[in-house]
């Protein structure tokens, strides 16, 4: 198919080419498919390779770099001056970039998939229009896969404006460091990525509506993280709304405190991390009878099925986690149910990590979700304080938590705060997916020294049985 | 005001049926009470009829997909009424009780769920066993393989379930054994072999056969044959069964019963509601006579002519295949010696009748030609012994074999 001809055919096209889609085009190629791939943007990997989970995860670790490097006193290590190139720090940033997305469009051309540029819009349930630069043409299909995902919410009285007023994607390309950086919205992003900036040098501060940062989020966890975000001067103005930003001489975000007081935060920059919001507008849904909640999310059943014949969605677009592991999912169980096989989205859990300092990870039920749902629980925990390993990292910070039900001892979820916490959800997943009960975890030899032991203690201490720290 | 008609409870026992055909198309306008489809359901094909006049507005099901009761069936607005096609009137609270066709809700991806591997889970799903209704014989319940393949291969299987599409029903395929052909299972088909497989579990089924010399009653039957007939209709043997079988259950009621296991008590049924199994292309259809004792033999005769007709035709209304507390099956037409016959449950007891045929017997120390013929009965040995079986063959024997004595008790 050339771009600029009338019209071809199909038998998946597959829209929007992130974790989503481009592994829906795969799996589906690799069950045979004929596909086309449509994506809007010249690159393919979607937000995530190109300006979220893998360009934030560059900076965060150079951040940390150069954080530890000047936080090494103790341990009988000092530098005299650290310089932060921060255009050199993107440009390294970009390059991870291009080689997955080139890694992507790889995988696409063995495959055997086949990749058009252009913007879709339906227009019936069996064909869709791909407009580009270049012209407009018609794909017809027998099956579609809506991986649009998502884009950052803008408050109508704070809009982008690129420089001053930016969201996660500028945040990912300053040439600079600001000085003074506020950040609205004290979700992962808005965490993440302000503590990259206090961690390069900006004064931070983050101001979030709600009383609380990361909604939903384990209490404890939560008092762990924000003991942290203190010492890494990072100021937290909660129960605070974000009204305009004063573009004057002295620039400021204006916003209102809890008594109803007008308070003036001066910003260089003001990054707006308030949500993300599904990109299904200008799809033509509606008129093919795919439908979407109030939010925009389309609505549909385990097999990733939309409410109009033959079409599926995943990824963000259909809401739940925005994370790209669950898109990776419901990716092969959409290509898989379109190959006529008898796949469905089971999954027990879906892991969570957000790369804050320290990491904050959970999988399956938190304490307050269990309770929720009627279960008796038992929980234990380990406190890196007495890890020998997050001694030896000088990351004492945090702890893991077991929760279990009191009766079967079977695991029901886990949560952790502390360095490198990420790499332990692996295990917790597999855990929970396998349905494992606390002592096939405890009865498990974990490596030593290493954080993956403290699961292991945590698990025991809720057995009332744990060794390197005193039972409760 | 649309409104949705979902699959009603048609009757007891009934949770799934098949749509046959569609008779209503969308945008027609319908009276109350006009036939909108016909649907294919354990016993028969019931017409279901509009609750409501109005416009159909949409059809939720295509024909020939498997519905169970509580689906959406067809949306019905008032006269000139359509369906919004934009997105923002579709939320009207008129139509959010519809479900979209063929969707199961999103799945709630939290809460309690069966014990069982990722592996495992997928192995459930290929084999269509939903693992919520198997046991796990892992330590604390969890289920394993073998468990889902046990489920898959036992009788209690819901049928429902679809299997996965190896390969499309109705072709034939080369293995290396030679070719088959894959043909989809009738509704009725597994229909009949649930009942048949639920009857051979539960009942402790013995079959007692005893022999009767029908050449007075055959005799009997030739020599009104042709004034009856002449009136119109059939006139068969099986009226002269009938009535005999009824007096013979007055006599020992526990064959004209059901038992409430719960509750530990026999149900004597005080009524005579005799099944007639009908062999029909489709396959075993047993329609009921109703109160079979208050009827005459012509009666009958005409009634079993018009119910086999119409199980033939597949027309007969669900209640004219319930309520049964007898059945008889009328083997004999077709060949064969004597057969085990299978009970129709909840009833105890079902009764076989063989090939009459002409065949030497000893009759007062000669050798003679008699018409003769084998009766069975299969009955559940579980409330009902052996003994009492052969004393009710014995009797029933006795008023086929002596006309005037079954006279004697209409």
């Amino acid at each position: 198919m050339v771009v600029g001809s009338v019209s071809s055919g199909c038998q998946v096209v597959v829209i929007g080419a992130g974790p989503g889609g481009y592994v829906a085009a795969l799996r589906l190629a690799q069950l045979g498919k004929d596909v086309i791939l449509v994506e809007k943007s010249p690159r393919l990997g979607g937000v995530c390779l190109n300006v979220g989970c893998i360009p934030s995860k560059a900076l965060i670790h150079a951040a940390d770099l150069a954080y530890e490097v000047q936080h090494g006193g103790a341990m009988g290590l000092s530098v005299e001056s650290l310089s932060v190139d921060l255009p050199k720090l993107v440009k390294w940033k970009d390059g991870i970039v291009e080689r997955l997305t080139g890694g992507v469009e790889f995988l696409c051309s063995k495959n055997g998939v086949e990749v058009v540029h252009g913007s879709a819009r339906f227009l019936t349930d069996r064909s869709l229009q791909v407009s580009s630069d270049d012209g407009q043409f018609e794909i017809q299909f027998e099956q579609a896969v809506i991986a649009t995902g998502s884009s950052a919410m803008q408050l109508p009285n704070l809009p982008f404006d690129g420089e001053r007023v930016i969201g996660s994607t500028e945040a990912l390309s300053l040439q600079a460091v600001p000085k003074r950086m506020v950040v609205v919205g004290a979700g992962y992003i808005g965490l993440e990525l302000g503590t990259v900036y206090a961690k390069l040098g900006s004064e931070v501060t983050v101001v979030e509506f709600l009383p609380e940062i990361v909604p939903g989020l384990d209490r404890d966890v939560a008092k762990a993280l924000q003991r942290r975000l203190k010492k890494l001067k990072i100021k937290l103005m909660l129960n605070h709304r974000a009204e305009s930003f004063d573009d004057g001489d002295d620039p400021s975000l204006v916003v209102t405190g809890p008594d109803g007081d007008e308070i003036r935060i001066p910003a260089d920059v003001v990054m707006m991390s308030v949500g993300r919001i599904p990109r299904t507008k200008d799809l033509g849904l509606a008129e093919i009878g795919v439908e979407t909640d109030d939010k925009g999310f389309i609505n549909v059943n385990e097999k990733q099925q939309a409410t109009a014949p033959g079409i599926y969605a995943i990824g963000d677009v259909v809401g739940g986690a925005l994370l790209a592991h669950k898109a990776y999912q419901e990716a092969k169980v959409a290509a898989e149910v379109i190959a006529g096989e008898p796949a469905a989205f089971d999954n027990v859990t879906i892991p969570a990590v957000i790369y804050t300092d320290p990491e904050v990870a959970w999988a399956g039920l938190t304490e307050a979700e269990a309770v929720e749902q009627g279960y008796e629980i038992v929980t234990g925990r380990f406190d890196f304080k007495a890890s020998g390993r997050a001694m030896t990292l000088d990351a004492t910070d945090g702890f893991i938590k077991a929760i279990a039900d009191a009766g079967t001892k079977q695991l029901l979820g886990v949560v952790a705060v502390g360095r490198g916490v990420s790499e332990l959800m692996g295990e917790a997943t597999l855990a929970l997916e396998m349905g494992a009960f606390l002592e096939d975890i405890g009865l498990t030899i974990h490596p030593h020294p290493t954080m993956s032991e403290a699961f292991q203690e945590a698990v025991e201490a809720a057995l009332g049985k744990a060794v390197h720290q005193v039972n409760k | 005001m649309a409104f949705v008609f979902n699959f009603p409870d048609v009757g007891e026992g009934i949770h799934e049926g098949r749509v046959v055909e569609w008779l209503v198309a969308e945008g027609a306008v319908v009276a109350e009470d006009q036939p909108l489809l016909k649907v294919e359901t354990d016993k028969a094909v019931v017409e279901l009829p509009s609750p409501k006049a109005g416009t159909v507005l949409k059809l939720h099901v295509p024909s020939d997909s498997v519905i169970e009761v509580g689906d959406a069936l067809v949306t019905i607005g008032a006269e000139g009424e359509s369906l919004p096609v934009d997105g923002e009137a579709k939320d009207g609270p008129a139509l959010v009780a519809v479900p979209p066709p063929e969707q199961t809700p999103p799945p709630s991806r939290t809460g309690r769920r069966p014990l069982a591997t990722p592996k495992t889970r997928s192995l459930a799903r290929k084999l269509g066993v939903d693992l919520a209704m198997v046991k796990g014989s892992g330590s604390a319940g969890r289920i394993t393989d073998e468990d889902v393949e046990r489920a898959a291969s036992a009788p209690s299987a819901p049928i429902s379930v679809p299997a996965p599409k190896a390969a499309p029903a109705g072709v034939t395929a080369s293995t290396v054994d030679g070719e088959v052909e894959r043909v989809p299972l009738t509704h009725l088909r597994k229909v009949i072999a649930g009942a048949m497989r639920t009857s051979k579990q539960t009942s402790a089924h013995v079959t007692h056969v005893e022999e009767a010399d029908v050449t007075e009653l055959f005799a009997h039957y030739r020599s009104v044959k042709t004034e009856v007939e002449s009136k119109g209709g059939r006139f068969t043997l099986l009226p002269f069964f009938i009535k005999a079988l009824v007096t013979v259950l007055k006599d020992y009621p526990i064959f004209n019963a059901t038992v409430d296991e719960e509750a530990a008590e026999i149900l004597l049924k005080k009524y005579y509601n005799i099944g007639i199994a009908v062999d029909t292309p489709e396959g075993l259809i047993v329609p009921v006579i109703k109160g079979a004792d208050g009827k005459d033999m012509l009666q009958l005769a005409d009634e079993i002519t018009d119910l086999a007709g119409r199980a033939r035709e597949r027309k007969l209304g669900l209640d004219e295949l319930k309520g049964g507390t007898c059945t008889i099956t009328n083997i004999g037409p077709l060949g064969g010696v004597f057969a085990t016959p299978i009970i129709n449950q909840p009833e105890l007891a079902i009764i076989g009748l063989h090939k009459i045929q002409d065949r030497p017997v000893v009759v007062d120390g000669e050798i003679v030609v008699r018409k003769m013929m084998y009766l069975s009965i299969s009955f559940d040995h579980r409330w009902i012994d052996g003994a009492e079986g052969a004393r009710f063959m014995t009797d029933l024997v006795g008023l086929i074999s002596k006309p005037g004595l079954l006279m004697a008790r209409l």
